[in-house]
């Protein structure tokens, strides 16, 4: 530091030397405040964050009942200490100034507070009321991701078990389920069979359409620091739009919205054509599969009969490694760079990637994959990269999902609280699982119904039908996240009330467009203001305590579901004491997992501990499932095992998937994608992040990101009001140009968190064949200058 | 009360010391106070939701990596002030920070932040109106003030914070970006751990008596 700069600063900011007096002083005084507290003063505990399927681990400091800070808890393996900006402003969404703190019942254009009493009683009159004129395909629970497994479990056991309902549905639906059928379809098991270790063990990370930098930050940050640390570390970006991972990332592959299946495809061919595969591993553990792929039989479930009913079922056959050949045949480099408008040069380079046996490659994914009208396909297409290669289930190797919801995992996943599902991979359509299930929790046999309830789309479709009439829903905000809203909307008569036949529950902690449509309104206790476990997206199950009480008279979620569950004579399924109810609820839920390669670990080891990644076996947990040496299912000294695969004797199943077209696509009266996500400031709907005055302040609306040269042909600039219309809505916008985001030419992307422009009016509802998760990244819009 | 310190500054920090005695003692005059009689407490408290959280950024976006200001000296920018270097070191695993905006945000200074003042802009019955900032009522920690302790008069005090995310010490202990008060007044000494030791609280799983389980909750009438 020279003079000359010194000098320069003390004349731009001549206060400097005035405060330091005034300060000392302002330590003084407040260091003779008696009430002055420091941080020895907290009592501090350790949770994981509220927000997204990461699972930082965070302490939480609390003084006289109210939590006064955060920090990043340096014991736990996941973020060992570092949080994002989410997560270091995390105690403020508890204390947003509108939080529900009574039930209240709809009364016209308002609503009137009520005693919980009446609030249950009304919610259990109704259920019973459906039960009774329109038997159990008529009621419903919605909940999500961001349950915690007390939730998902009081909520799947009330259903299946007590009103004989698989009614159940998570928004998990719209988030990760074409993950769970990839998985399910190739191991016969759902979740990673890797762990957070791989971003300091792998060495390439393939990102399919993943803006890791800004929906997962803090493990994005593992994998810079591991580039940083250890040379030839390399992260390639596979994207529709630039994004902050792109800044990143050694090489930015732009593919055509949808055309991933053929780049997918494309790298096969390229690593069969140059025998990189690994021939042995082949042998030894995998089959191969092959299903429907008629794009008419299948179609996108928004179109003619499918938009009231998709039930598309996929049906597999068994194919061969020769098959494959002759099915890659129409892969060759040249045709799909013609599909995926990525050059040859990049698509053999990818296949050098996954084809270099002495490097460990991870794929990680999320929503770009995930929320596909071939979503499973595509999760299949990835795995097989894995399964042609042997690298899977090796430290450094395999293919990752990456969850968005703290416990997508944990109770949408694993408690199972899809339509079709019951705890630790078993499904309500096999007579041993539901005998299993029923044997648990002491029913007698036939109790639980065979068929799966409606997935998400049907069930709100269900709903404005009147197929459904009544549903509650919990800690999720479908007004906001459902796409193609029109479908849902919700009329009032002239005297404010909905007189349809239908009752909606809704339970959250703030208002939202949810909640504004509800007849019944119950105020829910939030993250620390109860007890809780979570899953994360690498099978960490996490524990934490209640810290402080939750404002107003707000109540748990699970605490919800048990009270009106008694009140309608099905307290038997809810045996324990009101005052400890959470450990024995827990522990029965994991009889289900216990022994089956799905053991989550005992509520004591969870209390102790900064969670453990399942399959927990003798107090230990498994980094790498299926593979020896480190799951205590496998038996062999080397290698791996899928020894859950019991229908493919025990190996994985590798599934030919073609490339089909996106359900929409641009033409000349709507030009452009319109591709749809998050922000690193904003999660989910924003119902929690916007009540936070740092985080709302930094992005307080939502926005369009448009490429430079289509905003200058259209005479528009950075903050202009543009406005987007599609075939199913319009909505006006600010235009941001060269922001964080910049799409290619003919593509523009929205943030869904803002409740006041809400985007999905606009989108598609087109979902997955398989998984039914609906595809808010590809419809479209026409872009107009306001 | 003498505020200012003459200690064995250095050489280097010898004009800044010279203006502290010529403004002396006396109390500030609010025009020096960014205009609003706030202290560098009081100015620091604003920039965070609470002691530990990472601070906003105070200033407009200038289109600049956060680096060619904050680099490792800090940089003086004329009519903003001076930008201090990242106090973010070596935090295990972590260190690889050059995503700033992965935890600092602007406040509000940017052209964003107008947002929140657009008309109402309403979209169909079911929503509700773009509006302004609801309220919050978080009251975060605030910072300690209180210095790091002394076994004896001549024995180093110790630090009075966690080093988390504060590997760096000149960041904030030296330079001119650093307060008066916890100034080091030997920064030709970079390996401060070697004699100031950092007084880590770890967190306990014990849970407050006081915090029991929801019973159910008596009904209170409509």
């Amino acid at each position: 530091m020279k003079r000359r700069d010194f000098l320069k600063v003390l004349s731009a900011a001549p206060g400097i030397a005035a405060f330091s007096c005034a300060d000392r002083q302002e330590a003084e005084r407040l260091a003779a405040e008696p009430d002055s507290i420091s941080d020895a003063d907290l009592s501090w505990q350790k949770a994981p964050c509220r927000y997204c399927g990461t699972g930082c681990g965070v302490e939480v400091g609390v003084h006289d009942g109210r939590v006064k800070a955060v920090r990043g808890d340096e014991a736990s393996p996941v973020n060992r200490g570092l949080l994002c900006v989410k997560g270091y402003h995390l105690p403020a969404f508890l204390y947003g100034e509108d939080r529900l703190r009574y039930p209240m019942k709809r009364d016209g254009e308002g609503y009137t507070r009520i005693s919980w009493d009446e609030a249950l009683d009304l919610a259990a009159k109704k259920y019973q009321e459906t039960l009774d004129q329109h038997g159990p395909e008529a009621v419903a629970i919605y909940g999500s991701g961001q349950w915690t497994v007390f939730d998902g479990y009081a909520a799947t056991k009330w259903f299946r078990g007590g009103l004989r309902s698989n009614n159940v549905e998570p928004n998990a639906r719209l988030c990760m389920a074409s993950a769970v059928t990839g998985f399910m379809t190739q191991f016969q098991s759902d979740e990673p069979m890797g762990c957070y270790d791989d971003f300091e063990a792998g060495d390439d990370f393939v990102m399919w359409g993943n803006n890791m930098a800004e929906m997962h930050p803090v493990l994005f940050s593992r994998i810079l620091e591991s580039k940083r640390t250890k040379p030839g570390v390399r992260i390639i970006d596979i994207a529709t739009r630039r994004t902050p991972t792109s800044d990143y990332a050694d090489m930015y592959v732009e593919i055509i919205p949808g055309s991933d299946l053929a780049l997918a495809n494309g790298i096969l061919h390229l690593l069969i054509a140059n025998r990189q595969i690994d021939q042995q591993f082949i042998a030894e553990n995998v089959i191969f599969k092959r299903g429907i792929e008629d794009l008419d039989e299948i179609g996108y479930g928004c179109y003619g009969e499918q938009a009231e009913h998709y039930t598309f079922k996929d049906k597999g056959r068994n194919a061969s490694l020769a098959e494959l050949e002759t099915f890659l045949a129409d892969y060759t480099p040249e045709k799909v760079s013609a599909i995926t408008g990525v050059p040859t040069g990049q698509i053999h380079s990818l296949a050098k990637l996954y084809g270099d046996a002495g490097r460990g490659t991870v794929s990680l994914w999320c929503m770009g994959v995930n929320q596909h009208v071939r979503g499973t396909w595509m999760n299949n297409l990835i795995t097989d990269l894995h399964l042609l290669t042997g690298k899977i289930s090796k430290p450094g190797s395999g293919p990752f999902s990456l969850t968005g919801q703290p416990s997508a995992c944990g109770t949408a996943r694993e408690v199972g609280t899809l339509a079709h599902r019951l705890p630790a991979d078993m499904v309500v359509t096999k007579e041993a699982h539901r005998a299993k299930a029923e044997e648990i929790w002491g029913l007698p046999e036939g109790t639980i119904p065979p068929k799966p309830g409606y997935h998400t789309m049907d069930m709100f479709r269900a709903l404005m039908r009147g197929d459904v009439k009544t549903m509650w829903i919990q800690t999720t905000n479908p007004w906001v996240s459902i796409p193609n809203l029109h479908r849902i909307d919700r009329q009032q008569g002239p005297d404010g009330n909905f007189n349809d036949g239908r009752f909606i529950i809704v339970s959250d902690i703030y208002p939202t467009p949810t909640t504004a449509i509800a007849d019944l309104v119950l105020p829910a206790a939030a993250w620390v203001e109860r007890e809780g476990v979570f899953g994360n997206s690498e099978r960490r199950t996490q524990q934490w305590n209640k810290m402080v009480e939750p404002p107003g008279e707000a109540t748990e979620d699970a605490w919800q579901i048990v009270q009106v569950a008694k009140r309608m004579g099905m307290g038997h399924l809810f045996p324990w004491p009101d005052d400890n109810w959470h450990e024995p609820m827990y522990e029965e839920y994991r009889r289900f997992t216990v022994g089956h390669g799905k053991d989550v670990a005992a509520y004591t080891q969870l209390k102790e501990t900064r969670g453990l990644r399942w399959p927990v076996v003798d107090g230990k947990e498994t980094r790498y499932r299926y593979a020896a040496g480190h799951d205590p299912y496998v038996q062999k000294d080397q290698g791996v095992h899928f020894y859950k695969a019991k229908g493919y004797g025990e190996k994985a199943a590798f599934w030919l998937r073609p490339y089909h077209p996106p359900a929409e696509a641009p033409d000349d009266e709507y030009p452009f994608w319109l591709s749809t996500g998050r922000v690193l400031e904003h999660w989910h709907t924003g119902s929690m992040t916007r009540r936070v005055e740092q985080l709302h302040q930094a992005m307080p609306e939502a926005f369009v990101e448009l490429n430079r040269a289509d905003a200058t042909e259209l005479g528009v600039t950075h903050g202009d009001s543009v406005r987007l219309r599609t075939r199913r809505g319009s909505l006006e916008l600010r235009a941001e140009i060269d922001g964080r985001g910049e799409p290619p030419r003919g593509s523009v992307f929205v943030p869904f968190f803002d409740e006041s422009k809400l985007i999905n009016r606009l989108t598609l509802d087109a979902m997955d064949n398989i998984s039914k998760e609906p595809d808010y990244k590809k419809c479209a819009v026409r872009v107009e200058r306001v | 009360m003498r505020c200012a310190r003459r200690t064995s500054l250095n050489r280097l920090l010898l004009p800044v010391t010279v203006l502290v005695l010529a403004t002396a003692c006396s109390p500030p005059p609010a025009s020096e106070i960014n205009g609003e009689g706030k202290t560098v407490a009081s100015v620091r408290a604003e920039r965070r939701a609470f002691d530990g959280a990472p601070p906003t950024i105070p200033h407009t976006s200038f289109g600049m990596a956060c680096v060619s200001c904050h680099n490792l000296e800090g940089v003086a920018v004329e009519g903003v002030g001076y930008a201090p270097p990242s106090p973010h070191d070596k935090t295990l695993g972590m260190s690889a920070v050059s995503r700033c905006q992965q935890c600092h945000v602007f406040a509000g200074t940017d052209q964003v932040s107008t947002g929140n003042k657009v008309a109402n802009h309403t979209v169909a019955s079911n929503t509700v109106a773009s509006r302004p900032f609801v309220g919050n009522t978080f009251a975060g920690l605030r910072q300690d003030l209180r210095p790091g302790r002394r076994l004896h008069p001549h024995a180093p005090p110790t630090m009075p914070h966690k080093t988390l995310m504060r590997e760096n010490c000149t960041a904030c202990h030296a330079g001119p970006a650093a307060r008066e008060e916890i100034r080091t007044s030997h920064p030709e000494r970079p390996r401060c751990t070697q004699c100031h030791v950092s007084v880590e609280t770890r967190s306990t799983f014990t849970v407050p008596a006081a915090i029991s389980n929801p019973a159910s909750p008596a009904p209170t009438g409509g």
